[in-house]
């Protein structure tokens, strides 16, 4: 049996490869249209500009590849100057809907997995994929806050104050 | 070793004081688990059609000549743990040219930059999971962690794998570099795991009088997913 390949940084360089045309937008999903932005920032609250967001969502059943091979259900986008992203995509699906949620920085020698969800915090606490945070006042960093219609704030703090949740993965 | 450790030690910790931007960027709280298999499910497929023809050849990407360097042909597999090909998958590299001199704006390394080098390259795994990319051996170049710091000779590369556990973002690297042993991001990673990164001289992938050939293998954590609609 081989053994797993460790991980490494993205490092500081990785937009000359890695961000797409249109990453931020992803296709494949129907469904309400959702745009989530925030911002990424470090221990010192400070914004981190040289971080990159992937999102994941099942794309809907039966979705033919799209015409340019970009894969559905997926976003990729790098966060810009000021650290933050933007992602548009749909709501995703399931009684309590979330967005798998990766970030490549810089100074992370692994990438950190975390959720995203667009719902009241009552319904996120009866997740039982998150019942170690039930009653945990940190179970509110994975919930995104609505701004306008169709409009959604999640900031994620990699480190101290407000740390958000990240996930063994 | 802190809780941050992955259990099979074979991941460099989130914080490492070597490697000074991992201090205001590695969480400070254990990681939370998710219930068993959850994150073992279909991940983003790529249709074939997002790879270009010569998307492989990084040499070639120049609109006027050839870069300069030492050119190499790369060839591996991309593997689960069990030794099972991850089959049709896209692989993603970028580099820094001969002289040690990424692409890129913020590279301020005053090394020169090669106008016939790109430094970014894309392929789909066949359906035994072999990859190959012509390229040139990437530069070393120094970097304000420490001291008269220089990195190792690498190339970057990222995985998508079948399933979400499989995501991977990593470096390969070259046998025999004297600056692997000064390298914290390379050091950060385990002992008996670190060397699974650095690639083997391999004169038959390479083609004669003409490019030398590398050998690296990728293996990602095992997954029952299979791919989306395959």
């Amino acid at each position: 049996m081989p053994g797993r390949s460790p991980s490494q940084t993205v490092g500081p360089y990785y937009a000359i490869a890695l961000p797409w045309k249109d990453g931020g937008r992803v296709t494949g999903c129907s469904g309400e249209r959702v745009v989530l932005e925030g911002h990424i920032l470090d221990g010192a609250g400070q914004p981190v500009p040289d971080a990159l967001v992937e999102t994941w969502q099942a794309p809907d059943r039966g979705a033919a590849p799209s015409k340019d091979g970009k894969p559905h259900g997926f976003g990729r986008v790098s966060a810009d100057a000021s650290g933050l992203f933007r992602i548009e995509t749909a709501m995703p699906a399931g009684p309590v809907p979330y967005l798998d949620v990766t970030i490549l920085a810089r100074g992370l020698l692994r990438h950190l997995h975390t959720r995203v969800y667009f719902a009241d915090e009552a319904r996120v606490r009866g997740d039982a994929a998150v019942a170690p945070l039930a009653s945990s006042p940190r179970l509110a960093t994975l919930i995104a806050r609505k701004a306008a219609a169709g409009e959604y704030r999640w900031d994620v703090r990699l480190q101290g104050e407000g740390e958000t949740v990240f996930f063994a993965a | 070793m802190n809780d941050m450790t992955r259990p099979d030690a074979t991941d460099p910790p989130y914080l490492y004081p070597g490697y000074r931007s991992t201090a205001l960027r590695a969480p400070k709280q254990a990681l939370v688990q998710l219930p068993a298999g959850t994150l073992d499910i279909p991940f983003a497929r790529v249709g074939a059609a997002f790879v270009g023809k010569d998307d492989n050849d990084l040499t070639v990407h120049g609109k006027h000549g050839a870069p300069l360097g030492e050119r190499m042909i790369l060839t591996g597999r991309l593997l689960d743990e069990s030794g099972r090909p991850i089959r049709q998958s896209l692989v993603e590299i970028w580099q820094a040219n001969a002289s040690g001199r990424y692409h890129h704006v913020g590279d301020q390394h005053d090394a020169p930059l090669d106008p016939h080098f790109h430094g970014l390259g894309r392929t789909m795994t066949d359906d035994e999971g072999r990859y190959r990319f012509m390229t040139v051996k990437p530069g070393s170049y120094p970097w304000p962690n420490h001291a008269n710091a220089w990195r190792p000779q690498h190339i970057h590369f990222s995985l998508l794998g079948n399933a979400p556990v499989q995501r991977l973002v990593t470096q390969m690297y070259f046998p025999g570099d004297p600056l692997l042993a000064l390298d914290p991001i390379y050091q950060s990673i385990p002992e008996g795991a670190r060397e699974r990164l650095i690639c083997r001289l391999d004169l038959d992938a390479g083609v004669e009088n003409f490019a030398l050939g590398y050998h690296f293998d990728i293996v990602l954590a095992g997954a029952k997913s299979t791919p989306l609609g395959i």
